[in-house]
């Protein structure tokens, strides 16, 4: 993981012992300014980004991207593991899983059984394939509707 | 004002923002829970955890534990269910909460930011901005929802979707909807 800037964490149970496996990480766990975090240079987000639109968590990632300040960002929320590359499932202790964001879901068996959900268009996109209508992995809705749609 | 409003619909989504408030110090068997062992059971934990630290929980086990304090209540109020809960821990604590709602007559207020928690649980929604409701709803996919709250993946994609024509039904249910793409695209 050290090479990866951009980093999902995703616990089958979540706690804040998980902070400590990072102890050169600053943690942001509650509301910020994004020009606060040009002080850091590696920042991990703890179950704060969740909620917030898309776009505004794309906006963030880009300014640390921008400014070459490394993430994590721990969450609940599968979908976001899609804005970063790298992923990392843990239980409450341990590496599970980990590897590049979509060759980790495609895990999908033992992600249902640790009670991780796939992002929506990853899920779909394997019942797609079971459906024989593609054989990829979409990573976004306007790609889908491309190619079953033409 | 929600207690009201969960008279008609027996279990209601508000979207809004919560904190669970399981505020104690202290060890989980000291909490004032009524037949505390069947309680644990009921939510999904067991007895191993009666000893541990409120303070040690995990982000689960303390919305889990919250929940087991307010069994006894007659509406019941949990929120925060996709911040804290892992995927298959939330189909559990939604069925249970389906459950005490049919079996037990409890009511039910569910606050969460993530509308997909409402899903196959909750009769009505309702958006509750500076203790005012902004708008309420029992159809998921009222587009005016989600001018105030995300929309869930799923309605997104088939509105996208049907933008310029009605290819797809209107499901919550990926499965459904799997089977809605086959029969459009064959």
């Amino acid at each position: 993981m050290e090479e990866e800037t951009s980093v999902t964490i995703i616990s089958t149970n979540l706690n804040r012992k998980l902070l400590n496996k990072y102890p050169d990480y600053h943690v942001i766990d509650q509301s910020f300014k994004l020009d606060d975090l040009l002080q850091y240079s590696k920042i991990i987000f703890f179950n704060i980004l969740n909620n917030l639109e898309e776009n505004k968590v794309k906006e963030i990632f880009k300014f640390l991207d921008n400014h070459n300040i490394k993430y994590i960002n721990i969450t609940n929320n599968s979908e976001l593991s899609l804005l970063t590359n790298y992923l990392i499932i843990y239980d409450e202790n341990n590496i599970l899983i980990e590897g590049h964001t979509i060759e980790v879901f495609k895990n999908e068996k033992l992600l249902k059984r640790l009670g991780i959900k796939l992002p929506f268009i990853i899920e779909l996109s394997l019942l797609l394939q079971d459906y024989n209508l593609t054989n990829k992995i979409f990573l976004n809705k306007e790609d889908c509707r491309g190619a079953l749609w033409p | 004002m929600a207690l009201n409003l969960v008279k008609d619909y027996g279990i209601i989504g508000i979207c809004s923002s919560y904190q669970n408030n399981l505020k104690a110090d202290g060890l989980v068997k000291d909490l004032n829970i009524n037949n505390i062992n069947k309680a644990l059971k009921m939510v999904g934990l067991d007895d191993n955890i009666l000893n541990k630290s409120i303070n040690d929980l995990t982000l689960s086990e303390k919305l889990k534990v919250e929940l087991a304090t307010k069994l006894q209540e007659n509406t019941i109020v949990i929120g925060n269910i996709s911040n804290s809960l892992n995927f298959k821990d939330q189909e559990y604590i939604k069925k249970l909460l389906v459950k005490l709602n049919s079996d037990y007559h409890k009511s039910i207020i569910v606050i969460d930011e993530d509308v997909t928690v409402f899903f196959n649980l909750v009769k009505r929604i309702y958006v509750i901005k500076e203790k005012q409701i902004k708008y309420e709803t029992s159809d998921f996919f009222d587009e005016e929802l989600y001018k105030w709250v995300k929309c869930p993946k799923i309605i997104e994609f088939i509105n996208f979707i049907n933008e310029n024509e009605k290819r797809l039904n209107n499901n919550i249910d990926i499965y459904e909807l799997i089977k809605d793409i086959y029969r459009s695209v064959s």
